[in-house]
């Protein structure tokens, strides 16, 4: 009898630790949130889409790259991250940097080149902020760190739009803004969960400064005006019955896991399912409001 | 339900919840003990994203405005159109 094939464990390569190093299960929704925008502002020929597409996930790729070179100290020190190939000791550092910024670099013409040059502007800020305001500044000094960091993660529905627009008006803006206010109660449900890991690293996170009892309470503030936000377009015009019908639905199943989650807390009773399970919709919730503005400006 | 009634819901939500947001902000900062030069920084960083989101409900209230306008331009050259 053979054993099951899931139980032999892939061997590493270099090709699997240079992907691996770009961190593409986070750049799927990062690119979804980049090619969306580009249907909600208009009908973006195939060339812009690739081209975008590809200039999206080497640019993002790049940042999460030098990341791995940034945070090399803690990373051996945390559960989730020692696997990484810098830790794991399968990749030097100093070539991890130079391959994050030889994609980045090349995103950057490719954007310029073949989409325009403002796509590229705007892609580059978002490497920029992620490396430097992001990693280099905020992670490390303040437990406020997502939230301002959170605007790193916001710059693709900016490049998309620009991509097909040429240009970033209110309605751009406000993909950047629900992406920039999604962050805090996706990001804080993990970071509730691995509080010991950021703890022993030495990373200021909201429950390890604060305490789980406010960070919990801000979530809910976060997701009320999640809400609040994500219904505005509508009123000027950008989307229609679809969409509003969608990110009311979507974001009331997000408060109810959020709500949930305080009131385990609030009993002292454990709220761990509940938020690995509010974590993991929280990225589905960003996919499908994203999809639901693309169908809802050709429907 | 009316546009007017959404837009004034909604910014009704966003206000309130950013207020306690800061609300919240402040008392973690007092509870977690940090100096005042530390607390300042803390205060600026929460005080940044309100400036942002100040500005775009005000372009949002002005773009809305203009929507209704166009719309109500529309229903009255569709009326005049009609026999």
């Amino acid at each position: 009898m053979t054993a099951p094939a899931a139980a032999v464990p892939r061997e590493p390569s270099l090709a699997r630790d240079l992907i691996a190093l770009t961190k593409p299960r986070i750049i799927s929704l990062l690119l979804l949130t980049t090619l969306a925008p580009m249907f909600v502002a208009g009908t973006p020929s195939w060339a812009t889409i690739l081209w975008t597409g590809i200039g999206g996930y080497l640019m993002a790729g790049g940042a999460n790259a030098v990341n791995m070179y940034l945070d090399r100290d803690i990373d051996h020190v945390m559960a989730r991250t020692k696997l990484r190939p810098i830790p794991s000791g399968r990749m030097a550092a100093r070539a991890v940097l130079a391959f994050g910024i030889a994609i980045a670099t090349a995103a950057t013409w490719l954007l310029g080149h073949f989409v325009n040059v403002l796509t590229a502007a705007l892609a580059l800020s978002g490497f920029y902020f992620y490396v430097f305001v992001y990693t280099r500044w905020l992670k490390r000094t303040t437990p406020q760190n997502i939230v301002l960091g959170g605007a790193a993660g916001a710059f693709p529905p900016l490049v998309g739009w620009a991509a097909v627009t040429g240009r970033v008006d209110l309605a751009s803006l406000y993909l950047f803004l629900i992406i920039f206010y999604w962050t805090p109660p996706h990001f804080w449900a993990l970071a509730l969960l691995k509080q010991r890991d950021y703890g022993k690293a030495g990373v200021p996170m909201a429950p390890n400064i604060w305490g789980e009892h406010e960070t919990i309470d801000q979530m809910l503030w976060y997701t009320l005006l999640l809400i609040g936000l994500s219904a505005l377009p509508v009123t000027f015009g950008v989307f229609g019955m679809f969409y509003f019908v969608s990110a009311i639905v979507l974001g009331g199943i997000l408060l109810e896991g959020v709500w949930r989650i305080r009131r385990l807390a609030a009993r002292g009773e454990s709220w761990i399912p509940v938020a690995w399970k509010v974590y993991k919709y929280s990225l589905l919730y960003l996919a499908l409001l994203f999809v639901a503005m693309a169908i809802d400006r050709h429907i | 339900m009316p546009l007017p009634v959404v837009l004034w819901l909604s910014i009704a939500l966003v206000a309130v919840s950013q207020v306690m947001i800061l609300r919240s902000t402040v008392r973690a900062m007092r509870a977690a003990e940090s100096e005042q030069a530390r607390r300042g920084i803390e205060w600026a960083y929460a005080v940044v994203p309100v400036i942002v989101l100040l500005l775009v409900l005000v372009a949002t209230w002005q773009a809305s405005q203009e929507h209704a306008l166009r719309l109500g331009l529309e229903a009255s050259a569709n009326q005049s159109v009609a026999p």
